[in-house]
């Protein structure tokens, strides 16, 4: 989908996600302009009530009229301004799903090796934190983007029509807007990214001992370590003050100015007032125009100070995207080969397959490789010779540059050194292989993966629930749920890399034990091992060095 | 009311924490407060001067003598917009440096709780899950003065004052206008605390469920491709998306009805002020200016109310955050010192488990059930077993990492909870199998163990275990080992653990596969430099198998099998 723009930028990418839903930033943008419009209606009903009370001495029941109007007018100014926050988030939060989408897409495009470079809890991390990381920008930033020029220029325009003078005051401020504007986002640019730099410095710190804590407590250093902490935190402290207090120099700079227009228009208008200004239209100044003109003037400046506080959602989202942009643009992996399943057979076939890694080059192939169904077959070599990528080619998890790859259609069981776990039951880990599968099939399955003994010390059985990755289970019990959900799943092609590499020797001989009841049912069986006795148990052991067969062994 | 009072329960340990800065906090209130009612006076006044000029222009139009002194009230206005400006800059310079300090306070103290916790509490999450959780926990705890605190105060504090400037005028409009922002005051704060309590307290419960199906769906990729179960697991991970942005719905919506709130109650109050002045006007007893000042007066306080929806609806969070962080440091319990210490009289006591049974919380099988076993004073004693029989479980139960759940665990007969952890922790060492060590120099991790210790005996400790060659190489002593080590190969990193040991001069030795990763040689000959070190100490020795074990050279005599948490079999040479 992203393939064919050369390199997504952060800008741009952003752009795409924002421009998909266009319509509920625009409302959130109708809806703010609404705001604007019914503030100033507001503030001229107040102004056109004192005038009337205070100059045309109307009595109060009069102003009744004005009165209603003025409650209609703050209730739709409400309702508007509830709508804008409403549209915005609504806005951000489809995005931020269809963000997800797009990045999850990603990664199943991509498949388990060519994300292997990347640690998978940190870019879990990444699909969570830094797409949350997004909700700012669209839901408040970028709505308020526009209005911070619209609003201001509309006030503009009014003041202009009832005192060019005071308009000139409020338009001298005008060109300092884009000066404002970058002040601010370079002020909170920076800061942000020496916060960030600072943030993650003091969370290493923090992390490295928490990490030692079993050590600091082993050598009685707790009480020492604590101080160190809170040391460190202070450090920390004096540094991003001495950023904040520049920073925030940026801000208060428009305050100031928002402050000192109010105060200048207030002068002007009252020596207007008095008749002490001979110049220009200040002769023409009432009560009203100049009571308009004084609760206009901190309007004038407020979207714009909203648009300042938003800007450290900008540069959040920004810092965000360019993490996510990276991963958006690893390219997804286009195979040469021609790739189709074999008909109704569980039977694999590669002819003249290779597969080339970036930076690596080529880690397999020429290669020719053809299994009957119901083979038992063992990948043998030395590691780093290329019997992994042969599984993960023929799994699908990469693709061959060259030659045909004939697979079975449909799904394939899978296992290697390190088992998923999911958060969840017994059952629920099981159901990933075969999501239909019954309870019944559930425990026959786990018993002949040799844990029908624990499943019977469970009051809950196949209920039970594991903690998260799998808390509660031994290594060798991971493992062998892991092939229980081989023999839970009909899949006829049986894919296990390095399956007895981490075990000890009881569940060692328990796989094997269960692998020869695989063969038996008739399933193929491809393995990659160093380990004697599954060699021992394959009907062929193939030999791979330097990703090319070299050897052959038929026992 | 019993919901506000366990809110306030459950922040009470951290708000009596903030009260340690007591006046640092009320300075930094009472400059938002400088802020805020410079913000009524720039608007008020502006009005008040506006309308005198006005109308005192008409009675000079008129031919009518009059005058108005425009000086006081012109030097008002540019005080009131120089004074909102500074007191702003300076209450957010300064209310940040407190918050920061804050930080660093909240920092120490989680760290002193979580540095008592057991092996069990800490087992239960990686490192990098506990950071994350405390540091997301502990930062929303420090907006806790800026966000939930200091502004509802300094709002108050300006309605009050309003309600005094109009009612000095015009008391009713005074007492009309202080009950009606009370009451928006009162709906702003405790109502869209109640309307988002719920939704906001499983803010961090669903993100996390969220993250750990999207860490579960990438390192499962292999399976759930192979599987076909990527469709499957991407609906579970959806389900917890849309949970997470149900709650995120409600609660921007809530917040959202509180800020339009905001703008609807102040201005219905200021309608109201109006129509009183107006009153007032019309019988004589208000003038002109004063009837303009009043209802800008209310109109400033909206920007100083504004602050109070999105805070007080996330409240909840806040609460989470404080109720975990609460439950953490009531762990400590686990592993408590004793009020009275007993004295060790040996140098080298007798170490003794009394049918000691552990069972780890969420764990399928018991990790040792009715172990006991004898280490004598002097004995070197190796135990055997594969990994999950129970070895590590009893090093942890020896040095009070843990404590067991049955039986009991003894020092020439004393139970461990009757000794300091300093005296216990000094006697018994335990070089773990993870081996930890931090992103310092060489010495400084020596130095964990004997901080003491001077030069040459730290390059003795490294002799010992064959690291001096090539810290000479490096930049010896000073060389930093990285990240957890991450400078240092597996082996290196093991060898210096151990001579950090060493350096610690503990009479009880446990060694957690200290030769892993080593090869036969080299650990033969560190092997055979322990065996004159070992003099006078007992030993027990940790690992999987006999074979490829130097314990020979160690003087290991005696051995004991260890199989599901249970002794197996014993034997001596």
């Amino acid at each position: 989908m992203e393939q064919g723009d050369a390199a997504l930028t952060q800008r741009r990418w952003l752009g795409r996600l924002a421009a998909r839903q266009r319509r509920l930033i625009g409302l959130s943008m109708g809806a703010g302009l609404f705001v604007g419009l019914a503030t100033i209606v507001q503030m001229a009903l107040l102004a056109g009530w004192l005038s009337a009370l205070l100059v045309d001495d109307a009595a109060p029941k009069e102003l009744v009229g004005l009165g209603v109007a003025l409650i209609v007018v703050l209730a739709l100014r409400a309702a508007a301004q509830w709508a804008q926050e409403v549209a915005g988030q609504e806005a951000s939060l489809r995005i931020r799903q269809a963000a997800r989408a797009e990045l999850l897409a990603h990664i199943e495009a991509l498949g388990p090796v060519r994300l292997g470079g990347r640690h998978s809890a940190a870019l879990g991390g990444q699909l969570v934190e830094q797409v949350e990381a997004l909700d700012g920008y669209f839901a408040r930033f970028l709505p308020q983007l526009r209005l911070a020029v619209a609003i201001p220029a509309l006030i503009a325009v009014l003041v202009l029509w009832l005192d060019w003078l005071a308009a000139i005051f409020l338009l001298l401020a005008a060109p300092m807007i884009p000066l404002f504007m970058a002040l601010v986002g370079i002020g909170a640019e920076r800061l942000n990214r020496q916060q960030f730099a600072a943030v993650s410095r003091l969370a290493g710190h923090f992390l490295d001992r928490v990490r030692g804590i079993t050590t600091l407590q082993l050598f009685n250093r707790a009480e020492q370590a604590s101080a160190e902490v809170h040391a460190a935190a202070d450090d920390y402290r004096r540094l991003s003050m001495r950023t904040l207090r520049l920073a925030f120099l940026s801000s208060a700079v428009l305050e100031f100015f928002a402050a000192v227009a109010i105060a200048v228009l207030a002068i002007y208008t009252g020596f207007g007032l008095l008749g002490y200004i001979d110049y220009g239209p200040s002769s023409q100044l009432t009560l009203f125009s100049g009571l308009l003109i004084l609760l206009l003037a901190p309007e004038f400046f407020q979207p714009l100070r909203t648009l300042s506080q938003h800007y450290h959602d900008r540069a959040a989202a920004l810092g965000a995207a360019d993490a996510l942009v990276a991963l958006l643009n690893v390219p997804l992996p286009k195979g040469g080969a021609e790739r189709r399943p074999s008909d109704g057979e569980s039977g694999v076939s590669l002819d003249g397959v290779s597969v080339t890694f970036a930076g690596r080059g080529r880690v397999l192939g020429p290669l020719d490789l053809r299994i009957a169904p119901g083979e038992c077959v063992a990948l043998a070599g030395p590691s780093g010779a290329g019997k992994s990528t042969l599984l993960q080619l023929i799994a699908g998890f990469v693709d061959s540059d060259t030659g045909r790859v004939v697979t079975p259609a449909g799904e394939i069981a899978w296992m290697d050194q390190r088992p998923l776990l999911i958060h969840g039951s017994l059952a629920d880990n099981l159901r990933l292989a075969a999501p239909g599968a019954s309870d019944a099939a559930i425990e026959r399955a786990l018993e002949q993966a040799g844990l029908g003994e624990l499943l019977d010390a469970l009051p809950a059985g196949i209920d039970t629930a594991l903690g998260e990755r799998g808390a509660g289970l031994s290594g060798g019990q991971a493992q062998r749920l892991a092939l229980a959900r081989v023999f839970l799943s009909g899949a006829s092609l049986v894919l296990l890399d390095e399956p007895t590499a981490s075990v000890d020797d009881d569940t060692q001989a328990a796989l094997i034990e269960a692998l020869r009841a695989l063969t038996a049912a008739g399933r193929t069986l491809i393995i990659a091992t160093h380990h004697p006795a599954l060699m021992g148990m394959a009907g062929r052991v193939v030999r791979i060095e330097d990703g090319r067969r070299v050897d052959e062994v038929m026992s | 009311m019993s919901r506000p009072a366990s809110v306030y329960r459950e922040l009470r340990p951290w708000l009596k924490l903030l009260g340690r800065r007591r006046g640092r906090l009320a300075l930094g209130a009472l400059l938002m407060a400088i802020t805020a009612f410079a913000g009524i006076g720039l608007l008020a006044l502006s009005g008040w001067f506006i309308t005198a000029t006005a109308l005192t222009g008409m009675l000079l139009a008129a031919g009518i003598a009059a005058s108005l002194d425009v000086y006081v009230p012109g030097g008002g206005i540019r005080f009131f917009a120089l004074t909102r400006t500074v007191a702003r800059y300076l209450e957010r310079i300064y209310n940040h440096d407190s918050v920061l300090r804050l930080l660093a306070d909240l920092r120490g103290g989680m760290f002193r709780v979580l540095v008592r916790l057991d092996g069990q509490a800490l087992s239960r999450r990686r490192a990098s899950e506990w950071l994350n959780r405390l540091t997301a926990d502990i930062d929303t705890l420090d907006s806790l003065y800026l966000r939930l605190l200091a502004p509802p105060l300094v709002a108050l504090l300006a309605i009050l004052g309003l309600a005094l400037l109009i009612g000095v005028f015009l008391p009713l409009a005074g007492m009309v206008a202080g009950a009606m922002l009370l009451l928006l005051w009162a709906l702003l704060t405790l109502g869209q605390a109640h309307l988002g309590m719920a939704a906001s307290q499983r803010r961090v419960a669903s993100l996390d469920r969220l993250r750990s199906r999207a860490i579960e769906h990438v390192q499962g990729l292999a399976e759930l491709s192979a599987y076909t179960g990527l469709a499957t697991h991407r609906r579970r991970l959806d389900e917890h998306q849309q949970a997470l942005y149900a709650d995120q719905r409600l609660l921007g919506r809530r917040a959202a009805l509180g800020n339009a709130l905001v703008g609807l109650g102040v201005g219905v109050t200021l309608l109201a002020v109006l129509w009183l002045a107006s009153l007032a006007y019309a019988r004589g007893v208000l003038s002109g200016p004063l009837v303009v000042m009043m209802p800008l007066a209310v109109l400033a306080l909206a920007e100083t109310l504004g602050l109070l929806p999105s805070a007080f609806t996330q409240l909840g969070a806040t609460r989470a955050a404080a109720r975990r962080l609460n439950a953490l440091g009531a762990a400590q319990g686990a592993i408590a010192e004793p009020r009275q210490s007993v004295p060790l009289d040996s140098a080298t006591p007798r170490l003794e488990f009394q049918a000691v049974s552990l069972r780890y919380p969420g764990a399928l099988e018991p990790a040792l059930e009715q172990v006991s076993l004898r280490l004598d004073a002097g004995q070197r004693l190796a135990l055997l077993g594969a990994s999950g029989a129970g070895k590590s479980s009893l090093a942890q139960l020896a040095t009070r990492l843990i404590d067991p759940q049955a039986g009991r665990v003894t020092l020439d007969g004393e139970p461990l909870p009757g000794l300091s952890l300093r005296e216990l922790r000094g006697r018994v060492g335990l070089l773990t199998q993870q081996g930890e060590l931090f992103d310092d120099s060489l010495a400084a991790n020596l130095r964990l163990g004997a901080p003491q210790a001077s030069d040459p005996q730290l390059w003795q400790a490294l002799a010992m275990v064959e690291l001096d060659a090539w810290a000479e190489e490096a930049q010896g002593l000073a060389t930093r080992v990285g990240e957890g080590g991450r400078q240092l190969s597996g082996g290196q990193a093991r060898r210096l653990c151990l001579a950090r040991l060493l350096l610690a001069e503990p009479r009880i030795v446990i060694l957690d596969e200290p030769f892993a990763g080593l090869d036969a040689a080299l650990a033969e000959r560190i092997a055979t430099r322990l065996d004159d070190w070992l003099a006078g100490r007992s030993l027990l020795l940790l690992c999987h198998h006999r074979e490829g074990q130097p314990l020979a050279a160690l003087g290991v005599g005696d051995w004991i099998w260890l199989a599901s948490g249970r002794v197996l079999t014993a034997g001596s040479e």
